[in-house]
């Protein structure tokens, strides 16, 4: 079976790619189940929670922001999880000091997949990762170590079905990703304020709610009325029906961001991606993992 | 076991389902109004039966309850503490909060036990974050109503169809809001809607009597919740922990039954 495991399931875009990727392998009749560690993913796909995560013989498993230290660790996820900070900072030092005297087996009894879904590679936070059998990246753009003497292949995450609407509205911005310092959020919101937006919708999952007190809850008092705050909708064609613009500040090579704007004939403002290949079909995705999985 | 986490799930899964249910809480406030004690919360002191302290109480947030003068007031929020009905949810002060002590006094002036008891704090402690990542983002489903003080700035919120205000000492000064608002709901065939209380005690009554008026509609006394979208101010601690960051420990707070 083809279990994703990863550290965090809430509503971020990271999750909701996994969500599909399970639900496309589950269509194709490759049995696959998501845990994670939060419930937003529940009622989504097949799932379940970390916690009830067992390792079985012949297990394809696909890891996404959880540290291992080693193929072993695979038994303990849920642990490693929940584990507290000082622990943690303590099991990596542990985990390093044999890590510089002789490298990790890989398994043999189950296949173990990486997943960055943003990050690059180089900079993951995991402390070794040559117990991995294949590294997984969604973007040609994220840097891949050339040390990396482990298999690794590219490809996109699944794009959502949707479509152009036959009423769009006019000068109603959206703010899609994590409202965080990082993803310059508040820069977004008064681009599109300035740029003579009459409304900022806030479809964001809120990732740093000191930051938004900061620097987006004065935003609402500067322009009273204009700024709305949604937060994560799971409905994305709905996202993209009440918004005729989208605005972003930061470049991120694997974000569906722009594709799905023009899918449902957004305007998209944001850094130019310089990848111009003809996006890949949800078809064509599933065919590259079902190669790199063996299935 | 009850458990804290799951309790809240509850409530998301039925907003999902679009299933109606009401949320009603009892916290210390009402707990002391439960046991008839004379309660004033205003910037001048606080007073709890025959304890007085320094008062720390914004205008908005003034209180004052005379077991004599408003029993009135107190009657209605015993009925709405010991209201029964599917889906009817009662939040009470948990052990952990108010001590053992008072958490079983509630037990015992409630009488039978009700299987939708909960926690008072659901919505907030180590639920906060869940309410506003999770819940919160499910209020955009319905058309919302939101009763809430005058001074509230509810432009941020982008799911509100209508509002009702009140001012200070709502409980009191404003319980006729309660007949207005049913007349509202009556006039205009309002079904499959969302109330939002923010409004103290007066909360209490008004989620009772509308739950028991019409059980079409969802009702949820979200108290102090969101208070920094409408520009009103952090003086809970759990807000200040969350929004900006200040020390304590109430967001790891996962409550106990």
């Amino acid at each position: 079976m083809i279990k994703i495991v990863s550290g965090t399931t809430i509503p971020v875009g990271s999750t909701v790619a996994l969500v599909n990727l399970c639900n496309q392998f589950n269509a194709k009749d490759y049995k696959c189940i998501l845990y994670g560690p939060d419930r937003w993913h529940l009622d989504k796909c097949r799932s379940a929670l970390l916690e009830d995560f067992k390792l079985q013989n012949n297990d394809i498993i696909i890891v996404h922001d959880i540290s291992l230290s080693s193929a072993s660790d695979v038994c303990k996820l849920p642990a490693l999880v929940t584990l507290p900070q000082k622990n943690y900072l303590f099991k990596i030092f542990k985990s390093l000091m044999p890590q510089m005297i002789w490298r990790k087996p890989k398994p043999d009894h189950f296949t173990l997949v990486l997943t960055c879904q943003g990050r690059d590679i180089s900079r993951n936070r995991l402390p070794r990762i040559d117990f991995y059998q294949k590294i997984h990246a969604v973007s040609f753009l994220q840097q891949i170590s050339n040390k990396l003497k482990i298999s690794n292949f590219i490809c996109p995450n699944m794009v959502d079905d949707l479509i152009t609407s036959e009423h769009k509205p006019e000068m109603i911005a959206g703010i899609i990703g994590s409202i965080c310092k990082q993803n310059n959020t508040a820069t977004s919101i008064e681009k599109a304020l300035q740029d003579g937006m009459k409304t900022v919708i806030i479809y964001s999952y809120l990732r740093d709610p000191i930051y938004y007190f900061k620097e987006i809850e004065p935003l609402t008092r500067k322009y009273p009325g204009k700024i709305k705050f949604y937060g994560f909708i799971d409905n994305k064609q709905n996202m993209y029906d009440s918004i005729s613009d989208v605005y972003c500040s930061v470049k991120k090579p694997w974000s569906m961001v722009a594709q799905e704007c023009l899918l449902t004939n957004t305007r998209y403002h944001g850094p130019e991606l310089s990848n111009n290949s003809e996006p890949m079909t949800n078809e064509q995705i599933f065919l590259v993992w079902k190669k790199e999985l063996g299935l | 076991m009850k458990s804290f986490i799951d309790d809240f799930y509850k409530l998301c899964d039925l907003l999902k389902a679009g299933e109606p249910f009401a949320f009603n809480r009892f916290s210390d406030g009402e707990l002391y109004i439960l046991q008839n004690k004379e309660l004033i919360l205003d910037s001048s002191q606080v007073k709890v039966g025959e304890k007085v302290t320094d008062g720390i109480y914004k205008d908005e947030d003034h209180k004052r309850f005379h077991p004599e003068e408003h029993s009135f007031y107190r009657d209605r929020i015993v009925e709405a503490f010991r209201f029964q009905k599917k889906n009817y949810f009662k939040g009470l002060s948990c052990r952990c909060c108010v001590g053992e002590e008072n958490f079983q006094w509630q037990l015992d002036f409630h009488g039978n036990y009700d299987k939708n008891f909960t926690w008072a704090n659901l919505l907030v402690n180590g639920n906060y974050p869940r309410f506003i990542c999770e819940m919160y983002p499910l209020f955009n489903n319905y058309k919302t109503v939101f009763v809430c003080n005058e001074k509230a700035d509810l432009s941020v919120l982008p799911f509100i169809a209508k509002d009702f205000r009140v001012g200070y000492n709502a409980m009191i000064n404003d319980y006729g809001l309660i007949e207005t608002i049913k007349k509202w709901i009556d006039e205009n065939n309002i079904e499959a809607y969302l109330f939002l209380f923010s409004a103290s005690s007066f909360s209490k009554m008004a989620i009772h009597q509308f739950y028991e008026h019409s059980d079409r509609n969802t009702y949820i006394d979200v108290g102090t919740t969101l208070n920094p979208f409408m520009n009103m101010r952090l003086d809970r601690t759990y807000l200040k922990s969350f929004w900006l960051g200040e020390k304590g420990k109430d967001l790891d707070k996962i409550c106990i039954w």
